[in-house]
């Protein structure tokens, strides 16, 4: 950690020591810490380093009974029932990515345990946050398969975690939309870290593999392609839109907000394209550094968000960096506003 | 009598739709009770309370009767609404 830090430069310590004291603030619950003026964080706060997670996964057996039945805790060995394992393991690589590359300690900042419920209801076709835990469903078998088989899928709903300790996006029209594209462009971040692939290896898919054979489509949404997830006879089409010129009105989802997601997530995908490398790096730091940055409202929209992007690259690598002209290009091929 | 049950939102934001008409006595007998022990009236207030990130959303219809529902509150007389017309309904898929 010292080491790391010593070598960043100096613009990312200031975020850093800015994301500690966001944390810290969280711990007082989202809630209180928004009103409350913001503390000097104690010297220790920038070493803390992230603990180890801290995971329990359940078995609803069919039923909507949270939590269930606790089959495998942190250190067992792996239990045989693909979804529990499935689920141990990815809630472990979503951990590793905010501990590894944001010093991040679990999805609250302050260690929080991670708990999941899996084979939750009947045939039950999603997978939830409900604020505390993760909630996995075994699919229809006819359209779906278990949710646990895509990391991306796991990522993403951990991610609404960390918006709701952090910015506390409501889940409704465009911060909806931003409240969803977090959790999109966090859940591939933690599919190309656990498999260290770069930008231009990665597939940029959510929920690749959770479709069965019978569905033609690669996933459920891509960051890279909004709109081209999938085309299938039964589904539709994907509906999600690639810029402002093709923004969704409508009051269904909550106002689109797995819809126009598809406008932020395609900004994301264009930083790291330009960039190249890794996109958890400077894409990642920019997009964690305004999640965090206690600047965002809860009624957020886009062009204010992107706006904090352009600030918050700006502070991290300078104006003019490649990587703050990266992210005014991305805004605008977008169409979006800043 | 018309009842349609419209399922919206979840990760896949996939919106699934199923519908019964309930014509013959018979139907009627079937249905009715069903929708009369749902609190249509209670349900008001719920439509307006913040859903959950990635949980679905049922907006049910039966007659002129309405109610939006968060997944989670899809319980009792709702949930046996719901489920019969799942399993009995015919399916469509809804536009957004
Ligand atoms: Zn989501």
């Amino acid at each position: 950690m010292l080491r790391r830090l010593a070598t960043r430069p100096e613009p990312r310590l200031r975020a850093i020591a800015r994301a500690a004291k966001e944390s810290l603030l969280h711990i007082k619950g989202l809630q209180a810490a928004r009103a409350l003026p913001v503390p000097a964080p104690p010297p220790s706060a920038r070493q803390a380093k992230p603990g180890p997670p801290q995971r329990t996964i359940f078995d609803a057996a069919s039923t909507e009974t949270l939590p269930g039945t606790l089959v495998r805790k942190e250190g067992m060995p792996p239990v045989g029932d693909a979804a529990a394992d499935e689920a141990y393991d990815g809630l472990g690589d979503t951990h590793t990515l905010y501990a590894d590359v944001f010093e991040r300690n679990s999805i609250d900042g302050a260690g929080l345990k991670l708990d999941a419920t899996v084979h939750f209801g009947k045939l039950y076709d999603n997978a939830f946050w409900d604020g505390h835990q993760m909630v996995f469903g075994d699919g229809d078998g006819e359209i779906f398969q278990r949710f646990t088989r895509s990391l991306s899928v796991i990522g993403h709903e951990l991610a609404h975690g960390v918006t709701q300790y952090t910015a506390g996006l409501a889940y409704r029209n465009q911060a909806g939309a931003l409240n969803e594209s977090m959790s999109d462009v966090f859940g591939v971040l933690v599919e190309q870290y656990a498999r260290k692939q770069s930008a231009s290896e990665a597939n940029w898919l959510i929920g690749e593999g959770l479709f069965t054979d019978a569905v033609q489509g690669a996933a459920l949404r891509s960051l890279k392609a909004p709109g081209t997830a999938y085309d299938d006879d039964v589904l539709g089409k994907d509906p999600q839109p690639d810029s402002m010129d093709s923004y969704v009105r409508t009051t269904a989802d909550n106002g689109g907000v797995h819809i126009n997601s598809g406008i932020p997530n395609r900004a994301f995908y264009l930083v790291a394209s330009e960039l190249g490398g890794n996109a958890w790096e400077a894409p990642g730091h920019i997009w964690y550094g305004t999640l965090t940055s206690g600047s965002l409202p809860a009624a957020c929209t886009f062009g204010k968000f992107a706006r904090t992007t352009i600030a918050t690259a700006e502070e991290l690598f300078g104006s003019g960096s490649p990587e703050h002209d990266a992210v005014l290009k991305a805004w605008e091929t977008v169409k979006v506003k800043v | 009598m018309k009842i349609t049950v419209r399922r919206s939102g979840g990760i896949a934001a996939m919106t699934r739709v199923w519908s019964v008409n309930a014509v013959s006595a018979d139907d009627k007998e079937r249905w009715m009770p069903l929708v009369e022990a749902c609190p249509w009236e209670e349900a008001k207030a719920l439509s307006r309370t913040a859903n959950q990130p990635d949980r679905f959303m049922y907006s049910i219809r039966a007659g002129q009767r309405r109610a939006t529902l968060p997944d989670r509150e899809v319980t009792g007389p709702w949930e046996e609404l719901v489920e019969s017309a799942k399993a009995e309904g015919s399916e469509s898929r809804g536009q957004r």
